[in-house]
């Protein structure tokens, strides 16, 4: 399996793992306070912090584990997939933004808009890893 | 998504009958052994400069190494 192939499934986990998270407390302390809470800037520094710590860590040990893969650099086939990817959840992103600037005019919940483009913003980048993926697998 | 492409090729026989491994080959024409398993399973179609480099390394024409297959119509089609 090629390294960019193994970092893009270790990020979709990773990204995956910590997004799913940081919504499960969202919804946790929205429901506590009957509202939805609005973006708390230190929740989503933790989560950041996280997400680097899990992503780095988990790097290191792939990289060890193959070092000549991992010092190898992108050729012709990584830079087609990482494009290909890149586009198909271009269109994704733009999808979720739509929609969340389409609920924003039905419900003009700043909070809400907040998180729907973050929430896209996130689903965008881990179908673009989802995509990656596909296409180290199946061809492109 | 993807479908396979209809470009064949015979760069696993010719390599293999030159004793080079897909290392080997990778770092010659400058793409990873990923990529050179790639072309050989026909999961991926080289660039026209990666092509003309393998086939120049094998001393040997682009259509030599690489072919193309039309691709199979439906008889349906095909009775048409």
């Amino acid at each position: 399996m090629p390294f960019r192939e193994k970092s893009a499934w270790l990020m979709l986990i990773c990204l995956g793992l910590v997004s799913v998270a940081y919504a499960a407390l969202v919804a946790t302390m929205s429901n506590a306070v009957g509202q939805l809470v609005p973006p708390l800037i230190p929740l989503l520094v933790v989560f950041t912090v996280a997400l680097v710590v899990l992503a780095t860590g988990s790097h290191i040990v792939i990289a060890v584990l193959a070092p000549r893969d991992a010092v190898a650099p992108t050729d012709e086939r990584d830079r087609a997939v990482s494009a290909r990817a890149g586009t198909w959840s271009g269109y994704v992103f733009a999808a979720g933004v739509a929609l969340a600037l389409g609920l924003y005019l039905i419900v003009r919940n700043g909070d809400l808009l907040f998180y729907c483009v973050f929430g896209s913003w996130v689903l965008a980048q881990l179908s673009e890893y989802a995509f990656e993926i596909a296409f180290y697998r199946r061809g492109i | 998504m993807s479908k396979a492409p209809p470009i064949t090729n015979r760069v696993r026989e010719l390599r293999e009958a030159r004793g080079l491994t897909q290392t080997d080959l990778g770092d010659a024409i400058g793409v990873t052994r990923h990529t050179i398993i790639a072309i050989e399973q026909g999961r991926y179609s080289p660039s026209l400069e990666s092509a003309f480099r393998i086939a120049r390394l094998f001393g040997l024409g682009l259509e030599d190494v690489f072919g193309w297959e039309e691709p199979v119509r439906s008889s349906r089609a095909g009775k048409r």
